[in-house]
């Protein structure tokens, strides 16, 4: 049986700065403007900049592999991800439109082997 | 205050947690192949079994986790594995301030709640919900919901990885599912031009500043993208309503 390890001083230390640091990030903005709405102009750039960053995360999550773009490896992620984002704009949810993505995924990739 | 008359409050709050839960239910599987890398990462760093268990449930937070013990086995000092890891966080930031938009009149301990919890897939599940216009009295509730289905289980996979060292085959792809997630998440809310161009612009940038260090190429590509989307709106917009339709 292993009852685990506490590891050294500096883990936890690291461990302490990692967790207080982020939520520092976290809490920020939300501390900070605590319920005073934003001039029209920046609510307009917010509405813009979360489709802008969740995109900037995910296409290359899809696209690369090994932080190439490879499009002989990776077209069945390619069209799994399509796939799965006209399901989702079509009927939006989310179990149906991951089961029919990975379903998708899997089958091209077996079909390319 | 009556029974009934607690029973109506708390009964559609209590239906808005159960509705968060089951958004984020779905989101289950994407966890396990990274909880468990991280919780392998974290042992291999020194910071123990116990050590991994409490930043998986401190930081909750799996980039800068990874980030923060490949920097520590790599023999980097204290202080450059902490900033590392936090400048991958800063994403979060711009969360936040999309947040503090929305909980006007929330108390400190609300505010607390909703800044504790706060990572990619609570975050955007509280945008898709939002964007459906459910539960608009009862945000938290939902929020919460999401936050008790993804916070133990992330925290639980840290630890199977961390005590029994154990992996998923590669072949499975259940990675792939962080992805399709976001992606089933995101589509739903472009509604506007604006948005839609937004999107596009960040993509394609967030493709070529992937080797930006410390995922620092996100932040471009997100000012980027908000920027190409408000020029084009903006522009848009003056030509629609400016020659003769200024009465």
């Amino acid at each position: 049986m292993n009852w685990g390890g506490f590891g050294t001083l500096d883990g936890w230390l690291a461990i302490a700065g990692l967790a207080i640091g982020t939520f520092a990030i976290r809490y920020s903005f939300i501390g900070l403007l605590a319920g005073r709405k934003l001039p029209p102009r920046f609510e307009r750039a917010l509405q813009l900049a979360v489709p802008a960053i969740f995109a900037a995360l995910v296409v290359p999550l899809i696209l690369l592999h090994a932080g190439e773009f490879n499009l002989q490896l990776r077209w069945p992620h390619i069209v799994a991800a399509l796939i799965t984002g006209i399901y989702a704009w079509w009927r939006g949810g989310m179990l149906i439109p991951l089961v029919i993505g990975m379903a998708t995924l899997h089958g091209l990739l077996r079909l390319a082997a | 205050m009556s029974i009934g008359e607690i029973k109506a409050n708390t009964a559609p709050s209590r239906s808005a947690f159960r509705a968060g839960v089951l958004e984020c239910l779905a989101l289950i599987p994407s966890y396990v192949p990274f909880g468990l890398v991280c919780g392998v990462a974290s042992v291999q760093a020194g910071l123990g079994e116990w050590g991994a268990v409490a930043l998986a449930a401190f930081a909750f937070a799996g980039s800068s986790q990874a980030v923060l013990t490949q920097f520590l086995s790599g023999g980097a000092p204290l202080m450059i594995a902490v900033l590392s890891g936090l400048v991958v966080n800063l994403r979060m930031a711009v969360y936040s301030a999309a947040i503090s938009q929305r909980i006007a009149g929330a108390s400190r301990m609300e505010r607390v709640l909703w800044a504790a919890f706060l990572v990619d897939q609570t975050f955007i599940s509280n945008e898709a919900r939002r964007s459906r216009g459910e539960y608009e009295d009862h945000p938290l509730p939902f929020y919460l919901g999401c936050a008790f289905t993804l916070w133990p289980w992330w925290v639980l996979m840290n630890a199977i990885g961390a005590f029994a060292g154990a992996k998923l085959p590669t072949s499975w792809q259940l990675d792939f599912t962080i992805p399709l997630s976001f992606v089933a998440m995101v589509v739903p809310l472009l509604k506007s031009r604006g948005q839609i161009l937004a999107a596009s612009a960040g993509g394609v940038a967030g493709v070529m500043l992937y080797a930006m260090p410390l995922k620092t190429g996100l932040i471009v590509a997100c000012v980027f993208g908000t920027c190409v989307g408000m020029l084009v709106d903006t522009m848009l917009t003056k030509r629609t309503v400016s020659p003769g339709a200024a009465r």
